[in-house]
């Protein structure tokens, strides 16, 4: 049996003892006191809030029980917000208003997983917005202009597609891509350019980089770029994430560039030196979102994405990596659609991961939560009057929070017809402040829609469906197993299919489109940003002086990487070297000669 | 009856959206269409080189990622120097190509692009109307390759009319194969669906283009026809090393013949055989157990039989009249777990025959996979 059989059961045991507990409960009377007892001990050490108006209200909503088999069915099955299995939450207090007078409770998470609220915010939020665009100095600008009036710099950077595929700027066909849709890397030279002006060692300086196929070629530019700026002593305090998820990209994303377990290989390679090397870097963001988007139901969506999570945590502790360094560097990604499963999704995850964790790998506390990061659906967003898109993204939003996502990202209305324009990305960001801040549904009380008889039924069926899904990948021998055999591909492509489907029949309403159309077409006239040809051919131009200035040098890297990749040792240190003086292209080609490339599966 | 409209499908270099697409695809093929599908990440070269070989009548490409409007200047740029001005190009990515770019992108020479909610209906009939009638007469062709596609255009055109060749010449020497073929070697391959038969050739054939710098290789590969409609030829798209200048491929869907091959594919082989390449490559649709796709003495002169390790019980491989007739039995997918079980039971049915026929065990999908190399050692020492 793999992990992922073992994970299932130790989901049913876990419900097992839960009853077992609610039954002892009521059974017998020196452990049902000691509940009660427990219970009442919470509630009363519960501080109070007030709301503008003075209505008081406690910061924590418990449910009214005092009856200790549902007290122990509800500690034990969802458990208080930062406790096992955090159904409720990662951590306590998630989006509260801090208490003036009080000190906060508010535990410190890092990266991408800190709460999203910072004491009485002076500013707008530190939002971690997505941009790329065009060469390393046009983002690298953006970068500063979009930090210029906060505290602390948390950069998202998208990448062109040249780069996603591992490829240089100058090959073949691939010029009027360069700097499309993201920032063009080809070199170290590059890397230092996107993030000049950032002190990247400092504690409130983060970079997130969007990249699957290539990621650890790109990490190691990162590194090599940040100790030529800073000596090495910085790569300890390097803060980040990179995504660098190959499964989803098989299932779901098509940016694969090596064959899949030579991909996993350089995987836990990097892994295995970012978390002794880089306690702070996020080396995996394992992302549910592509899966979500390319087609797939919401159960699909989490099952494939927790069980993509646990067969990186085999592997990686396969390697020898303790769960307990690994486990606290990973975290998650997830899809908010409208679909009503998504009312509970992230809550029944949160709780199989922490499980699973805990009772398959041994962790502990820390690595046993499932950091989340949601990103509200790009997919039910419709050109057809689509001003309604503010709508569906605040109506996602709202699921999101109410299923305590670590830190969000809401998508601007104007992106099905092009990339968002900064009105649309103003009012998207607005709808979060809206919800968290001005509203008083989440700011007041924790738990304040949690538990209610439709939702426990939502996750009672969710949790049902995801285990089943596991069951079938088990079934096909696992996730690589099954993965090879195209189960999750082919099912989330029957499932995109489906969808479509049940627009055009009706049977999914989608307002403005096939219900309640008006026909009329108020898509405003849009001008795109394109990278001109003289910046693509400076691009060109660069990398071809990098490439002439370090011809020897490369070549000797390249074969000693190559040495060291045939030798099956691990490979990142010699890549950190390699990014000295090699280009993006020349580290995948020489690695692809070794190892072979992507067979596409369709 | 008229062929079929063939048309080449791809999604553009730096580029994964293929969702699209595959919906498009499916639909063309429900439609009557066959499509040669290219896949996603594919570049300007290998979609000219592609759209040339399989003679198709128009490439659709669904571009996502941006850059479209040089991507597709590009491709009918090299079309047209490649002398393959009959060969159109249209296509469309949703939102990320607006009204302007597709305005300048139709200057450049592009047909038509298809906008955000254009429904698949439209598609079609505007594929059917523009790409659907007779062609005209052609000129001559621009290269060796060109000139080849165009002749296999003739033969599988002249079988779908039921007519005979239209050329006076070609009867008698695709029937007469044999003086041409002498320096070139056919290898049948056959087997099973899901076997991985494509994915053995194309590991066979990045050997055979690293082994001869010059040489030139051949790929006759087969794909089902949906009953009554169109076709998805789809093997280009996992064949990831046959994309090359040096390999010439032409996917053929069987148009309701039986057994694994099209009505065309005889004389289209035969033609192949004469024509100067140091391989031949046929591959069959996946095949039942009682086809025998290839007659003793034919044109083929190797044959392959590539199993998968699952093939049921050991009964079944009584009735596999395949493996009476094989040259070579693969055992590919051989780190399954049931692969050595496989490998005795087929190792014993092959004694009966006392053909001294070679069994190999492969892994097609490993990169350098030893037993992959030893069927290459094997087909080229037969090459003399």
């Amino acid at each position: 049996m793999s992990k992922l059989g073992q994970v299932v059961e130790s989901i049913e045991k876990y419900n097992k003892f839960v009853l077992g507990q609610v039954k002892r409960a009521r059974t017998d009377e020196k452990f049902g006191r000691e509940l009660l007892g427990r219970w009442n001990d919470t509630k009363a050490k519960i501080p109070v809030s007030r709301t503008p108006t003075g209505l008081p209200l406690p910061r924590l909503a418990l449910p009214e029980i005092d009856e200790p088999g549902e007290i122990a069915r509800y500690l034990f099955a969802e458990g208080l917000p930062g406790e096992f299995p955090f159904l409720n939450g990662a951590y306590r207090e998630m989006y509260l208003e801090p208490i003036r007078e009080v000190e906060s409770f508010e535990k410190n998470g890092e990266g991408p997983q800190r709460p999203a609220r910072p004491p009485l915010p002076q500013a707008e939020e530190p939002t971690r917005l997505f941009s790329g665009l065009m060469l390393a100095e046009d983002t690298n600008e953006r970068f500063h202009y979009l930090t210029q009036h906060q505290r602390t710099h948390r950069l998202s950077t998208a990448f062109d597609g040249p780069t996603l595929y591992g490829i240089d700027s100058d090959a073949d066909g691939v010029f009027g891509k360069i700097g499309e849709g993201g920032v063009a890397i080809d070199t170290v030279e590059d890397m230092v350019r996107l993030y000049d002006g950032f002190d990247l060692g400092s504690p409130n300086f983060s970079a997130s980089m969007t990249i699957s196929g290539p990621a650890p070629i790109i990490m190691a530019m990162y590194i090599a770029a940040a100790k030529r700026r800073f000596g090495p002593k910085v790569v300890s305090k390097l803060r980040g994430t990179i995504q660098a998820d190959i499964f989803k990209e098989v299932q779901a994303q098509n940016e694969t560039i090596f064959p899949i377990e030579a991909s996993l290989r350089f995987l836990t390679d990097m892994v295995e030196f970012t978390t002794r090397e880089m306690p702070r870097w996020y080396p995996i963001s394992i992302s549910g979102y592509h899966i979500g988007e390319a087609g797939s139901t919401p159960v699909q969506q989490a099952a494939y994405t927790l069980s993509n999570g646990f067969a990186y945590a085999e592997m990686f502790a396969a390697r020898g990596i303790p769960v307990d360094q690994f486990g606290p560097r990973l975290s998650f990604f997830l899809d908010c659609g409208l679909d009503v499963e998504y009312i509970a999704l992230a809550r029944v995850s949160r709780r199989i991961w922490a499980i699973g964790m805990r009772d398959v790998f041994g962790a502990g506390p820390r690595a046993q939560l499932c950091k989340l990061h949601t990103q509200t659906s790009g997919r039910s967003l419709i050109a057809a009057e689509f001003k309604n898109n503010l709508t569906r993204t605040a109506a996602e939003l709202m699921l999101a929070y109410m299923n305590a996502t670590n830190s969000c990202h809401s998508n601007s209305a104007d992106e099905p017809f092009t990339t968002p324009s900064e009105e649309w990305i103003r009012l998207a960001a607005h709808g979060q402040a809206i919800l968290l801040e001005e509203s008083g549904i989440f700011k007041h009380t924790m738990n304040m829609l949690s538990g209610s008889p439709g939702m426990k039924a939502v996750e009672r069926s969710v949790e049902t469906a995801i285990l089943d899904e596991f069951r079938e990948i088990e079934r096909l021998g696992g996730v690589l197993a099954a993965v090879e055999d195209r189960y999750q591909r082919s099912q989330i492509q029957n499932a995109a299919h489906r969808y479509e489907q049940q627009i055009y029949d009706g049977v999914r309403p989608i307002i403005g489109l096939n219900r309640y159309r008006n026909g009329a077409d108020d898509i405003p006239e849009v001008k795109l940003a394109r990278t001109p040809r003289k910046k693509q051919q400076l691009q060109v131009d660069r990398l071809a002086k990098f490439k002439k200035k370090n011809a020897e040098k490369a070549n000797r890297a390249l074969d000693k990487l190559a040495d060291v990749v045939e030798r099956g040792e691990n490979c990142f240190p010699m890549l950190l070297e390699a990014a000295e003086v090699c280009s993006l292209g020349q580290i995948t080609g020489r690695l692809q000669e070794v190892v072979g490339r992507f067979r596409p599966m369709v | 009856m008229a062929s079929p409209i063939r048309i080449l499908t791809a999604v553009p270099i730096c580029d994964g959206h293929d969702s699209a697409i595959n919906t498009i695809n499916l639909e063309f093929i429900r439609h009557g269409i066959e499509v040669i599908y290219l896949g996603y990440h594919r570049s300007v070269g290998d979609i000219v080189r592609a759209a040339i070989q399989e003679d198709v009548r128009a490439i659709g490409i669904s571009s996502y990622n941006g850059g479209h409007i040089e991507f597709f200047a590009e491709v009918v740029g090299l079309l047209r120097k490649r002398g393959a001005n009959d060969i159109k190009v249209f296509g469309g990515g949703g939102g990320t190509i607006t009204h302007e770019d597709a305005a300048a992108m139709k200057r450049k020479g592009v047909d038509n692009i298809f906008f955000a909610g254009t429904s698949l209906t439209e598609m079609i009939d505007y594929v059917r109307q523009h790409y659907g009638r007779p062609r005209g007469k052609r000129l001559g062709a621009k290269s060796p390759d060109q000139e080849l596609a165009h002749k296999l255009t003739d033969i599988e055109d002249a079988y779908a009319a039921r007519r005979k060749l239209p050329t006076r010449n070609a009867k008698s020497k695709i029937r007469n194969p044999q003086p041409a073929i002498r320096n070139t070697n056919v290898i049948g391959f056959t087997g099973p669906g899901g076997a991985g038969k494509t994915t053995l050739i194309d590991e066979l054939v990045l050997r055979f283009l690293n082994r001869n710098p010059k040489g030139r290789i051949a790929i006759l590969s087969h794909d089902p026809s949906v009953i009554g409609e169109g076709a998805l030829l789809g093997d280009r798209a996992t064949m990831i090393n046959s994309q090359n200048d040096r390999v010439f491929m032409r996917s053929m869907a069987t148009r309701g013949q039986a057994g694994g091959l099209s009505p065309a594919t005889q004389d289209s082989l035969a033609l192949l055989a004469r024509s100067g390449f140091d391989y031949v490559i046929i591959e069959t649709v996946g095949t039942g157990q009682e086809a025998m796709p290839f007659q003793k003495n034919g044109t083929v002169n190797q044959t392959v039989l590539v199993m998968n390790p699952d093939y049921g019980s050991r009964l079944q491989l009584q009735k596999i009249v395949m493996l009476d007739l094989a040259d070579v039995v693969v055992v590919n997918k051989s780190d399954l777990q049931r692969a050595r079980t496989a490998h005795t039971e087929i190792e014993q049915r092959l004694e009966q025959n006392r053909r001294n026929q070679r069994l190999i065990d492969t892994v097609a999908k490993r990169h350098r996979d030893p037993g992959v190399d030893e069927l290459f050692g094997l087909i080229s020492r037969s090459e003399s």
